[in-house]
């Protein structure tokens, strides 16, 4: 059994998976608070979408390093895949971690943070971007550091 | 559960986590909110000129149907129709529904009170009761006529046995106030504690404590002793309240000065001696509860905000009425503006 193929799959399956939870939970919370807010203010619809879809970058985030752990270990190429030893299947396995870790956790407290600029944009319309989509964008920072350590680490760190 | 006469925090006592259950209610209130009246409109319509004047200035507000409001009558009417709206949204919105059973005891005890008061006085019991409890006012004279109390909750059933035995124990009706007070107080308590409810269980503590400022200084005022009117379960010891009966009104604020009411009772305190009115005391109390529900706006989600966005409304609604009553019937400004705070 090819057990360095395992772990590169595993990898690349977890960083979409991980990422992704985490932008689902975070568009789920942040969804539900601009329904709250549409349900009484419906001409925010677009302030209110702005800031419900900043949580969905860290599941793209994810699947874009799940695919180059596809390319790296020739999954799309037609001559078969990439012989990979164990320690080679583990490192790519870790280097998909930190964009599914990261994307994890800041796509729940991005949303959190979007929920928070929500609530105050229904009261503050005119603070929705400078606050809300800013405050949220910083959050987005943490997935960005972690989805650049995967590709650096995939692209430069390991060689096949 | 017994809780500790332990005051932990500055000003106001801790509000609990975050729930995001409750994400899209807790977006819905911050957007309801937004249609609440200032201040500075009550203020505004206690310095207007007459009835009409101060309704005029509901025009562009949540209240702009009063427009046609032509008598007291059609005023009530509007706001009893608001505040029914604004409870049926809130049992709407809460998902843990024993959290409404908790915050609906307060109708039933109030309820409770008026029925027995009327039993003992051999008057009929009637049908005007709060319809926000958990026993529908059309059920109260009913059970009451057969006698029957086991229809009524556990929790009231022996809110009625307290509230008879004190009242035969002294056949004085004032008893049955302070029996079910201590009763619905102990249970209040016992039950947010039960939930878990770090926010109701704050603010029921807070709410004891307020009752027995209120009640130490009517005592004071009346020069009477009653070390037993006090209840149990508030962050501040009843000794205090007690030690208050026996001290004088100028040392009441030092008294009281490590814990948080006392802004409360230097102002309210000030204003008795002076006015020999409990006016600014009941307004200090109600600034203090609604201080402490403001906190709720550091959370993005849970039943918090909701609970606060109803007793802020109620209290809202209390106020235009109190104001539009006053200015009916040509009360002076000042009285309205050291009722409701300028």
């Amino acid at each position: 059994m090819d057990y360095g193929l395992a772990l590169a799959f595993a990898g690349a399956a977890f960083a979409t998976f991980l990422a992704g939870i985490g932008s689902s939970i975070g568009l789920g919370i942040a969804g539900r608070s601009a329904t709250g807010v549409l349900s009484e203010k419906p001409e925010q619809y677009g302030l209110m979408t702005l800031l419900v879809v900043l949580p969905s970058t860290q599941g793209i985030y994810g699947l874009v390093i799940s695919l180059f752990v596809m390319i790296k270990i020739n999954l799309f190429g037609g001559e078969g895949l990439a012989a990979i030893t164990l320690a080679q299947g583990l490192m790519i396995f870790g280097a998909s971690l930190p964009v599914g870790v990261a994307g994890l956790f800041s796509g729940i407290h991005q949303g959190k943070t979007c929920a928070g600029g929500i609530q105050m944009a229904a009261k503050r319309p005119e603070m929705g971007v400078k606050a809300g989509v800013v405050y949220a964008a910083l959050v987005e920072f943490y997935a960005i550091l972690g989805f650049l350590v995967s590709f650096l680490l995939i692209f430069i760190g390991i060689t096949i | 559960m017994e809780h500790a006469a332990v005051i932990d925090f500055y000003r106001y006592p801790p509000i609990g986590e975050e729930d995001w259950q409750y994400a899209f209610q807790t977006a819905k209130v911050r957007s309801l909110e937004t249609t609440m009246l200032s201040r500075g409109t009550l203020v505004d319509m206690a310095n207007a000129e007459d009835f009409t004047a101060a309704l005029d200035l509901l025009g562009g507000e949540d209240y702009a149907e009063m427009q046609t409001a032509a008598t007291l009558g059609d005023v009530e009417n509007v706001l009893l129709a608001k505040r029914a709206a604004v409870r049926n949204l809130f049992v709407d919105l809460m998902i843990d529904k024993d959290l409404v059973e908790l915050l609906r005891a307060r109708h039933d005890f109030a309820n409770m009170r008026l029925a027995i008061r009327r039993v003992v006085t051999d008057r009929p019991v009637g049908l005007d009761y709060s319809d926000f409890g958990s026993v529908p006012a059309a059920q109260f004279e009913e059970i009451f006529k057969q006698e029957n109390y086991s229809l009524f909750p556990y929790y009231l059933q022996e809110a009625v046995e307290e509230g008879v035995l004190a009242y035969y124990a002294e056949k004085d009706v004032r008893q049955i106030d302070y029996a079910i007070d201590k009763y619905y107080a102990k249970y209040k308590v016992e039950k947010a504690s039960e939930k878990g409810s770090v926010f109701l269980l704050s603010l029921f503590r807070t709410q004891i404590d307020l009752t027995n400022i209120r009640t130490m200084l009517r005592l004071k005022m009346a020069d009477r002793l009653d070390k037993d009117f006090f209840l149990a379960g508030g962050y501040v010891d009843c000794e205090r309240f007690v030690h208050g009966l026996d001290v004088g009104y100028e040392a009441l604020a030092t008294l009281f000065y490590a814990t948080p009411y006392h802004d409360v009772i230097e102002g309210g305190v000030a204003y008795i001696t002076s006015e020999q009115s409990f006016l600014r005391l009941e307004r200090l109390c109600e600034e203090h509860v609604m201080g402490f529900l403001r906190t709720t706006r550091s959370l993005a989600a849970g039943p918090q905000p909701i609970i606060a966005y109803l007793i802020m409304k109620e209290h809202e609604i209390r106020s235009v009425r109190m104001v539009l009553t006053c200015k009916k019937n040509g009360l002076d400004t000042r009285l309205i503006l050291d009722r409701l705070g300028e």
